[in-house]
């Protein structure tokens, strides 16, 4: 063995046992602060959509259809209705003062809404921890409901009806 | 409906692993790569080549880890991820300090060796741990006979004063023999006598924090009350005389005074319990020779009168101008001279890897036992039991408190000691009575977490 090489494996042999206890230290980071939660859609889901604030983002018009209430298909709630009219905002989550009350470990307090926008309904996640689903697919932006889609939220799903 | 039942099953698989388990199983897989690292780098200088040798060595620890890893997510799922790898590395850095002064002595031409067995000795304290971890799931169990439990330590470390079995080594009294089999049970008392204080003062934390008159300001516990710290003391300082040993009378008086404040809540018993204990060893330094012979190594340990005594500070300075040599980022594992240092494989395991180390490596040492001692206390922090927070508490000190005392008396900070460095040095009983403490303090974190969640 060269001289280099053992004088290599030397500081090797400390530089491994430091980045071990550092790499520790990210364990105890989150002891000390908390876990941080970043989070990509937090960032391209703001600023919050509000029913007023329609024209600013741009959706386009479709074939709009005129859903009346949100049918559950599937979780606890599954089979009840839950009526649109005369609403401008559905705001779903765990909390009891939610619109509209997902009891669902994957769910957060305030997961996500529904707004009113001029003849459409808007599906925004809240930043929620675990995502809202529509069609299968992660939600990163506010999206436009159509017919027929289903959304989901831990293991509830709905659908809005007209 | 196949998607919902999937989507069910998330649920159920997240349970199933918790983060800490597979994190750990991480770290097992890095760890054991270190221990196979520091095998490698001192076969390469000590024989220039690298041999099978090693295998046996590093597969045996491992896959001792690797049970007791798998007796981890059977039965205390939830249990801290960070105490097993932790602990680990310091045992497998242990083993091959061990062999490396093995390599040392035979090429020597001694035939005293200790590898072989560390490494059985370490096995055998992991599956142990595995079996403590399966019998004591609920630690409030425990709590059931905590009068027992003092009263065996006390047996234990009256035990190696008993006339037949009883054994010194250089000058401290430490070890029981039955045979060829050697065993110190003071260790064992360790964990017997964290679990009766802990016992004993959730009972009487009571009277002990609130009643007493006010003197200056301080309240002065009754007398009654005081009765327990005055035995204990005594108890402290018959150890201190009988053992000969001042390190193990200063462990375990502070392991009680450190959970009597926990307890209590009073400085009060610290500022007494400190007094009593100086005062203690001030005396007993001018009454016993041995003792005093310890302080002054420890005073001036390279006047010539110490350095040429038998059982002086001959060993203590070869130390000191090992981990001299070992400077900053030391000599590389294998190509320092640590086997000039007397009892380097146990005693002083310490200041050999500190040689080969360097003070790079000495710090990583420590930190992993600071890594440890805090996963302990925040085990005692979080949980809600006040039996388990106090032992949690006593097991995470009295690991911590027996580091500080060993390192400091190696670097000529403290007097040198009879204490064992945990999880490094050889011999069997230190490492059974460690990985229990270890296997106690991961029941502990999950029967915390468990109250969590239910």
């Amino acid at each position: 063995m060269s001289e280099l090489a053992l004088f290599l494996i030397r500081i090797g042999f400390v530089a491994v046992l430091w980045v071990f206890i550092l790499s520790l230290l990210s364990v105890i980071r989150a002891d000390l602060y908390g876990r941080r939660v970043i989070s990509r859609i937090a960032k391209q889901n703001a600023p919050m959509l509000t029913a007023g604030s329609a024209a600013s983002l741009g959706i386009e018009d479709g074939d709009s259809f005129d859903p009346t209430e949100i049918a559950v298909l599937t979780g606890r709630t599954a089979g009840t209705n839950i009526p649109l009219e005369n609403k401008k905002e559905v705001l779903i989550g765990r909390a009891p003062s939610s619109d509209m009350v997902i009891s669902d470990e994957f769910a957060s307090s305030m997961h996500a809404k529904l707004v009113h926008v001029g003849p459409d309904w808007v599906l925004q996640d809240l930043n929620s921890t675990n995502g809202t689903n529509l069609d299968g697919k992660k939600i990163t932006t506010p999206v436009t409901i159509r017919a027929g889609m289903t959304i989901r939220i831990g293991t509830t799903t709905f659908e809005l009806r007209s | 409906m196949s998607n919902v039942s999937l989507t069910q099953a998330i649920p159920m698989l997240l349970k199933a692993v918790p983060r800490s388990r597979n994190f750990e199983a991480v770290l097992l897989f890095w760890v054991a790569g270190i221990h196979a690292f520091a095998l490698a780098q001192i076969q390469l200088a000590v024989s220039q080549r690298m041999s099978w040798d090693m295998l046996y060595y590093w597969a045996p620890p491992t896959i001792s880890a690797w049970i007791l890893h798998y007796v981890l997510r059977k039965y205390v799922l939830n249990a801290d991820g960070l105490l097993l790898p932790l602990a680990f590395l310091l045992n497998g850095l242990g083993i091959a300090m061990i062999y490396r002064l093995d390599l040392a002595e035979i090429t020597r031409g001694g035939e005293d060796l200790f590898a072989e067995r560390q490494v059985w000795l370490s096995c055998f304290a992991m599956l142990m741990a595995a079996i403590v971890v399966r019998l004591v799931r609920n630690p409030l169990v425990l709590r059931r006979f905590p009068y027992l439990a003092g009263a065996a330590a006390v047996v234990l470390l009256l035990l190696p004063a008993a006339p037949v079995i009883g054994r010194t080594f250089n000058g401290a009294t430490l070890w029981i023999a039955i045979g060829d089999l050697s065993f110190q049970p003071g260790e064992i008392a360790k964990i017997l006598l964290a679990i009766f204080f802990a016992g004993y003062l959730v009972s009487r934390k009571g009277p002990l924090s609130e009643i007493g008159s006010r003197v200056l300001g301080m309240r002065i516990p009754r007398a009654k009350d005081l009765g327990p710290i005055l035995l204990f003391w005594v108890a402290s300082m018959a150890v201190l005389v009988i053992q000969r040993d001042l390190g193990t009378s200063i462990l375990y008086f502070g392991l009680f005074l450190v959970m009597i404040y926990t307890a209590t809540g009073r400085g009060f018993y610290v500022g007494i319990g400190l007094v009593m204990m100086v005062t203690g060893a001030l005396v007993a330094s001018r009454l016993f020779g041995y003792v005093g012979a310890r302080f002054d190594s420890w005073l001036a340990p390279f006047a010539t009168e110490n350095y040429t005594a038998p059982g002086g500070s001959y060993q203590l300075v070869q130390g000191l101008f090992g981990m001299a040599h070992g400077d900053v980022i030391g000599a590389g594992l294998g190509s320092g001279f640590p086997q000039l240092i007397p009892l380097a494989e146990s005693d002083f395991i310490f200041a050999a890897l500190g040689e080969e180390l360097g003070l790079a490596g000495v710090f990583a040492i420590l930190a992993i036992y600071l890594l440890i001692v805090y996963r302990g206390l925040r085990i005692a922090n979080t949980h809600q039991d006040d039996f388990s927070k106090l032992l949690a508490l006593g097991f995470s000190f009295v690991l911590g408190l027996q580091v500080f005392i060993v390192a400091g008396g190696v670097m000529g900070l403290l007097p040198l000691t009879g204490l064992t460095t945990p999880f490094l040095a050889a011999g069997g009983s230190a490492l059974l009575a460690n990985w229990s403490i270890i296997a106690l303090l991961l029941v502990l974190s999950d029967s915390s977490l468990r109250r969590v969640k239910e």
